[in-house]
């Protein structure tokens, strides 16, 4: 279990500096009173996960910055799962807009980053395939995908 | 490969009783969560190998007393 004297500050904090900027952007955007609003919630939300970090459940060892080694893999599980959604939304909806004749580049951001991120993190975090001889040589460095000694037209022994 | 999950039968909770602690009490020694304690006990979650070779070194018995591989539960 992670163990920091200051981590049940982390969600409250990040949750305020976020929502804050968010705040600003709606002053920018629109009205003081839409901006007072959306920094009121913000604190209201930061308050809240200061208080579900202190309880002894999964969920407030997750946000207390405090998790064990099962708690990791739920976080993994349901980071997964919100991701799909996630990308399934804004999918839905660069669907909708484009059947509209609308223009939508957020999706194409989106999409794309996600992409190019996703394929970073599978090299970042162990994708690697190997040759013939049984050398990681990296994901970018086979000579084959299936692992086939094209020159001799042999596969390698397992 | 299959895809389904399969979860070590173990003796964690015989062995807790023996001892007379509470799942607090071991969840504290062990540094995880009382929830982790629980779901091993009850067949939801395999530890790490590191893990359980922890709680193994904690009851004072062999890693293949403590967790059955020949035993496997469907999750």
């Amino acid at each position: 279990m992670t163990k920091n004297k200051h981590a049940r500050w982390i969600a409250p904090a990040s949750t305020l500096a976020i929502g804050t900027a968010m705040a600003i952007a709606v002053r920018i955007g629109h009205t003081w009173t839409y901006a007072i609003v959306t920094e009121v919630i913000v604190v209201l939300f930061a308050v809240g996960y200061y208080l579900l970090a202190g309880t002894k459940s999964d969920v407030g060892a997750i946000y207390g910055q405090r998790k064990d080694e099962r708690q990791r893999h739920v976080v993994m599980k349901a980071s997964r799962f919100a991701m799909i959604v996630m990308y399934g939304v804004t999918f839905v909806i660069a669907l909708i807009m484009v059947a509209a004749n609308k223009t939508y580049w957020q999706e194409d951001v989106i999409a794309s980053v996600g992409g190019v991120s996703y394929f970073l993190a599978l090299l970042a975090y162990g994708a690697h395939d190997e040759d013939a001889a049984g050398d990681d040589r990296g994901i970018m460095a086979t000579d084959s995908v299936l692992g086939v000694d094209e020159k001799n037209n042999v596969r390698p022994p397992m | 490969m299959s895809s389904k999950l399969y979860i070590m039968k173990n003796e964690v909770r015989e062995y807790r009783r023996t001892r007379e602690l509470s799942q607090a009490d071991l969840a504290e020694g062990l540094g995880v969560s009382r929830q982790t304690i629980i779901a091993i006990e009850n067949g939801r979650y395999s530890p790490s190998l590191p893990l359980a070779f922890r709680i193994a070194r904690y009851f004072e018995v062999p890693v293949e007393t403590m967790f059955d591989p020949s035993e496997e539960a469907e999750a």
